[in-house]
């Protein structure tokens, strides 16, 4: 792999013909007769199991660690596994959501490191102080702006929704205004290459439905759709020397936007008792559990 | 109330209208529109007055894409001040790209919508269900809510003005479609929850939670990955912020460790107890009661002494 800068190739014209392109020949040496160029958008959220709070009981962004979105490892795994197949390549694209930029920089640089890891080529991504906090508008644009720079994508694949925000709009934002067809919430996904078609199994609240769509297309994973593999040391090793690239919003054309106003974000207080029951045997344990319930009134009369 | 204030509201099916018109009669729209996919009996029954004009689409269901294509020119038709929508996956999914056509903010689930002088207020939860955000922004704008919240709202009369329009053609084309098992629980009106999580190791183990349940008078509820993942239970079974949220006087969770995402839809229990041989396990910052077992020794245990306690 070629270390980022010394490429400036990566710089639009990235999809050369496949065969050319180092590390994409599928196993065995066979070169597959349809390669996937695939996009997979990681957001970096705040990590909802890590939250700092100030006095005020308002959550801390600035503070409060950022990790790779739960779905987004899906969509990882997806678009990996679909490199493995078919053959072809794999670019992360993110953009950078909290601030201070300065600071959260370097814990987006780890999660796109963990994309990367996982089997990802290479990685693009967006640090634009126009885009803290986030909004889904204005994140759509940047990074469909990118994409479109990138050029030549088969598929875009993404999670159903970001583990800080849960508004599941990207996909949907994206695909619009790329003028795409958008398969949400596939729990499943396989790539017809000869056919140029994407088929999926859409998880839906009250049912299952199978759907297909002509590629180049837009697709969000929910988190059955697989396993998302943990990379070894080796392959965290060589991510480090996999090329990242970076742009603001004026690199990508994009004006920023009036956006919503994040007024406030607190954490929802619980008060619970927190007694642990501590006894000698598994019987003490329950009849003083079944004692506590007693007082508290919630067993059968 | 605060000048004219136009709505669109879309549906995935006729039912949701019944909310979605509650929260328009709370907004005090002064003109409202509604879309609905569904046979005519159907929408008839939920053409509420608040409405305008009901556009029922001629077809069972559509596709996200047909949905927000017919509503992109029913925008433009109308100039709405406000989209609302139902917060269910097809909800979100036509609405992200309404909103991206008409370069319009978007709040996926809101809990409650203010309108106030020219602009929007909605609160929403974020972080797993652990934090609540509040969130303003100008308008046009579009929201998606559950529609039960707003249930009670619902103006009693009917007798919209109905128009049918013809569904367009798919960009994504449906090939097959089955619907998911039901078991008719309803979880969110229990008294009582057993949940289960990732700590049963096989599905027939779930019959000591089956048991318990059946002696505390209560149903079994579950964790996303014992629904999702595994297909143990049915997906009305499923407790957290992407399935059913409970309000029981006790909710006992077993095996479950106590994400954000699933504790989340708990918080409205009256006492909550947790089962769990992690003592560090996030669950016992979230319980009155904490055991610190090993659930397969300790729910024969209980079982026997519940039973001894309540005669059974
Ligand atoms: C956007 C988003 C939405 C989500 N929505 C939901 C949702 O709606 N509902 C939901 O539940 N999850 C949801 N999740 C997933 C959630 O983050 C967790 O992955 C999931 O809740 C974990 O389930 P669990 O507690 O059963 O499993 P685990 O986290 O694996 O916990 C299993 C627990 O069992 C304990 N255990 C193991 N063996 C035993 C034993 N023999 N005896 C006693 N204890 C034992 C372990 O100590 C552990 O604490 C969502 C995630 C995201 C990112």
């Amino acid at each position: 792999m070629g270390r980022y800068g010394a490429s400036p190739s990566l710089h639009g014209t990235l999809w050369q013909p496949l065969g050319a392109v180092e590390g994409s020949v599928a196993i065995g040496g066979v070169l597959p007769s349809m390669p996937l160029n695939i996009a997979v958008l990681v957001k970096a959220s705040l990590d909802p199991n890590m939250i700092r709070t100030g006095s005020d009981g308002g959550v801390d962004a600035a503070a409060t660690p950022l990790a790779i979105s739960e779905y987004d490892k899906n969509a990882v795994e997806a678009a990996v596994q679909l490199k493995e197949k078919h053959g072809g390549r794999v670019v992360a694209v993110s953009a950078l959501t909290w601030g201070p930029s300065a600071r959260k920089r370097k814990e987006l640089e780890q999660v796109i490191r963990e994309a990367l890891a996982m089997g990802v080529d290479e990685a693009h991504i967006i640090i634009d102080d126009a885009l803290i906090p986030g909004d889904p508008l204005l994140t759509a644009r940047a990074v469909t702006a990118l994409l479109q720079k990138l050029g030549g994508f088969d598929l875009i694949i993404t999670g159903e929704a970001s583990m800080d925000m849960i508004s599941g709009q990207i996909g949907g934002r994206v695909a619009a205004l790329m003028g795409l067809p958008f398969i949400s919430y596939a729990r499943s996904l396989e790539v017809d290459a000869g056919a140029g078609v994407v088929r999926a199994v859409r998880d839906l609240e009250e049912s299952l439905q199978t759907v297909k769509a002509k590629m180049p297309a837009v697709v969000s994973v929910t988190g059955e759709a697989n396993k998302p593999r943990i990379p070894t040391l080796l392959q965290i090793r060589r991510a480090m020397r996999k090329p990242v690239k970076t742009y603001s919003l004026s690199d990508l054309e994009v004006d920023s936007v009036a956006k919503p106003r994040l007024v406030e974000m607190k954490l929802i207080q619980v008060k619970r008792k927190n007694v642990i029951i501590e006894a000698e045997t598994l019987e003490q344990a329950a009849e003083k559990l079944i004692e506590y319930l007693e007082q508290e009134g919630v067993l059968p009369k | 109330m605060y000048g004219v204030v136009r709505v669109l509201v879309y549906t995935a099916g006729p039912a949701q209208l019944r909310g979605l018109a509650g929260l328009v009669a709370a907004l005090g729209a002064s003109e409202a529109f509604a879309l609905t996919p569904g046979r005519e009996d159907e929408v008839a029954q939920h053409a509420y007055g608040v409405f305008n004009r009901v556009y029922r689409v001629d077809a069972e269901r559509l596709t996200p894409g047909q949905l927000a294509e017919l509503l992109e020119g029913l925008y433009a038709e109308h100039q709405p001040d406000l989209v609302v929508g139902p917060a269910v996956k097809d909800g979100v999914d036509a609405g992200s790209r309404l909103a991206a056509r008409q370069s319009l903010p978007m709040f996926t689930e809101a809990v409650s919508v203010e309108l106030f002088d020219g602009g929007l207020r909605v609160r929403r939860q974020v972080l797993g269900g652990r934090a609540m955000a509040v969130l303003e922004s100008g308008l046009p704008a579009l929201v998606t809510v559950k529609p039960q919240l707003w249930e009670e709202k619902a103006p009693s009369e009917t007798g919209a003005e109905i128009s049918t329009v013809k569904p367009p053609a798919a960009l994504v084309e449906e090939e097959s479609w089955e619907p998911k098992k039901r078991e008719a629980v309803d979880l969110e009106s229990a008294e009582v929850v057993v949940g289960v999580g990732r700590g049963f190791r096989r599905k027939e183990d779930l019959a000591m939670a089956e048991e318990l349940a059946r002696l505390l008078g209560g149903v079994v509820g579950a964790s996303r990955p014992i629904v999702a993942d595994y297909g143990w239970l049915s997906e009305d079974r499923w407790i957290g912020i992407s399935g059913k949220k409970i309000r029981p006087k006790l909710y006992i969770a077993i095996g479950i460790s106590g994400t954000p995402q699933h504790m989340a839809a708990t918080m409205d229990s009256k006492v909550i107890v947790a089962i769990n041989k992690d003592k560090n396990a996030p669950i016992f910052q979230y319980a009155d009661y904490g055991v610190v077992a090993d659930l397969y020794k300790f729910l024969p245990v209980l079982i026997e002494k519940l039973k001894e306690k309540l005669g059974k």
